[in-house]
């Protein structure tokens, strides 16, 4: 192994470990903000470090330091306090781990070299998914059943009844795009979406498998227990369902569970179904073809974007009552430099590459840098519908949810199936 | 008892509601109108600055207590018990002395209002025969450090100020 396939492991496995967990303090910000604005209100904006509140992000870490500081109780009734304590553990680790199979970027061709960018470069990549996607359901089971509590194991029950319904129209949404797609492979199945249908329209999931599309992402959010299907923790029924028992950081594992799950389900959706890491009518080998008059662009993109960003800001970012010496004004001054100065760095680099390095390996690793941040964009996009889709639906009842799952969504996708299998026999 | 008896229409029997997808969509685009305005234009959002924008509180909100004088600056309790006797949640504590500036015999000489029990309900100022006791200081969050700060004594309901003119409060329905 040379030095540079040892780098590349490295950083494959750094990124499959700690941007879902960074993702963890966006998405409950996004949540948080996104909740605000949905319902006219201005979500969480003052918790601050010497004035700065990063537009509500500081709260995060208030929270994370409440949680850890809180007193954390085991109930002394409990039998099986192993199982306890072990059932967050799972929630969160399986939800994590769910993340490895996901490719961030192409295939990277360098020095004669492949290397697959996924953190476990396997070739079993859904079912890898489907796999942990499924065991994730039994650290809520768990919870339910070990804290002895009555309002805990209607929850986990609950939650085991939602999940084994909702896994099998995923799964047969999943075994449709497979025929179209024709591989397991994640990587495979995001390569496939990069060409062009009739020559114009990318060849996204969606496109090809609208009602596939639909019924997975209907799945999805009932596998992440997110609303209209969090009848798991439906505090209106349930008190909090499965965690009712569990507090500080043990209720935080589960809270952060929940997030990464939310994070998992979104990637796993954009690259089913919106293109992955692809960029729409960029495939992988024009983007290195053509990465100089890219580079040129993206040089005159980066500071437009920026420029945008600071007037929204210099407009948002005031005090809409009567205040002597507004701190948000010292705020907008720092951010606008701190913009700039990114901007500043993105495109110094830039320009460093477009002098000395383009052409070759470099146009790779700058292919590689830009799907990787079309693919968080997208993910992020996708955590946003989750976030909309949270704070525009009410919860659905538990027979509503059951006749959902059994009676519609399951004959759809078997006829999504038929459908699908007959259009790709008689185009072949 | 006839009642006038509005019959609504039951909804979402029909194909175009059963479908779900057009009726969730619509609903989305709602919401993301809201948010899209806000996101846009934060001024817009329908809420106030709290500590810095305090809310216009009314003269017949029932706000913290304070115990009312004459113009000559003696106070108007006679220390008759009836605000002690008629409230609910037993949080008046009076204590009788001897009057000594001859408008009447008894004046209160401990007057303690437990707020942690006091439920805001406005009984003892309808009970008093004098206008002694009124809940018109605006007052509307109290805070302190230790249980006994929220004891108020004597003296502290005497030394707060209404918070509105006489005429206003007369208006407001006392």
């Amino acid at each position: 192994m040379s030095q540079l396939d040892i780098l590349l492991i490295v950083s494959r496995v750094c990124f499959g470990a700690f941007v879902p967990l960074c993702f963890i303090a966006v998405c409950v910000w996004m949540e948080r903000r996104g909740a605000a604005f949905f319902q006219d209100r201005s979500g969480p904006n003052r918790a601050n470090i010497c004035g700065f509140r990063a537009g509500g992000l500081v709260q995060n870490l208030a929270d994370a330091v409440k949680l850890i500081t809180k007193e954390d109780i085991i109930p002394g009734h409990l039998k099986h306090k192993f199982y306890f304590v072990l059932a967050p553990c799972i929630v969160f680790c399986i939800a994590i781990a769910s993340f490895a199979a996901i490719p961030f970027a192409d295939v990277m061709k360098i020095g004669g070299k492949e290397y697959i960018m996924q953190t476990i470069p396997t070739d079993l990549g859904i079912l890898w998914f489907l796999a942990l996607a499924g065991f994730g359901v039994y650290g809520i089971i768990l919870a339910g059943w070990s804290s002895h509590n009555k309002y805990g194991v209607l929850g986990g029950l609950r939650a085991a009844a939602q999940v084994i319904s909702y896994e099998i129209p995923m799964g047969l949404a999943i075994v449709s795009a497979l025929i179209v797609y024709g591989t397991v492979n994640l990587t495979g199945i995001a390569q496939f979406q990069g060409q062009l249908l009739f020559g114009f329209i990318p060849m996204w999931g969606v496109v090809l498998q609208p009602l596939g599309a639909i019924i997975f992402i209907v799945a999805a959010f009932a596998e992440a227990n997110r609303t209209p299907f969090d009848l798991a923790e439906g505090e209106s029924e349930l008190v909090a369902g499965f965690h009712v028992e569990y507090s500080s950081m043990k209720f935080g594992m589960f809270f952060m569970g929940e997030y990464v799950a939310m994070f998992t389900n979104a990637a796993i959706i954009v690259t089913l179904y919106f293109g992955g890491f692809q960029i729409p009518w960029l495939a992988t080998e024009t983007l290195v073809a053509y990465a100089r008059p890219l580079t040129v662009l993206m040089m005159l993109a980066v500071p437009a974007c920026g420029w945008i960003f600071c007037l929204w800001m210099s407009k948002n970012n005031r005090s809409h009552y009567a205040h002597e010496s507004d701190y948000r004004d010292r705020e907008v001054a720092v951010y606008t430099k701190i913009v700039w100065g990114i901007v500043a760095a993105i495109d110094i680099m830039l320009f460093v590459y477009l002098i000395a390095a383009s052409g070759g390996d470099a146009d790779r690793v700058l292919v590689m840098f830009l799907q990787v941040f079309t693919f968080l964009i997208k993910t992020t996009m996708m955590c946003f519908v989750y976030v909309w889709v949270r704070w525009t639906l009410p919860r659905f009842r538990y027979d509503q949810l059951q006749r959902l799952g059994w009676q519609t969504l399951l004959p759809l996708s078997l006829l999504n199936i038929f459908i699908t299998s007959a259009v790709v026999v008689a185009l072949s | 008892m006839s009642g006038k008896v509005k019959i609504m229409e039951r909804r979402g029997k029909d194909l175009y509601e059963r479908v779900y997808l057009i009726e969730v969509f619509k609903g989305m685009a709602t919401t993301f109108g809201h948010f899209l305005r806000n996101f846009l234009d934060n001024s817009k959002l329908l809420v106030r600055h709290y500590p810095e924008q305090k809310p216009e509180i009314t003269a017949r909100w029932r706000g913290r207590h304070r115990l009312t004088k004459h113009e000559d600056g003696s106070m108007k309790c006679v220390a008759c018990f009836m605000c002690q006797t008629n409230c609910p949640a037993k949080c008046i504590m009076i204590e009788a002395g001897e009057r000594t500036d001859g408008r009447t015999e008894k004046m209160p000489v401990r007057f303690d209002i437990d707020l942690l029990e006091c439920i805001y309900c406005g009984y003892c100022v309808e009970a008093c025969p004098m206008d002694a006791i009124r809940m018109d200081t605006g007052i509307f969050s109290v805070t302190g450090n230790e249980r006994e700060s929220f004891v108020m004594k004597l003296e502290d309901l005497l030394a707060t100020p209404g918070a509105f003119s006489e005429e206003e409060y007369k208006k407001g329905g006392a």
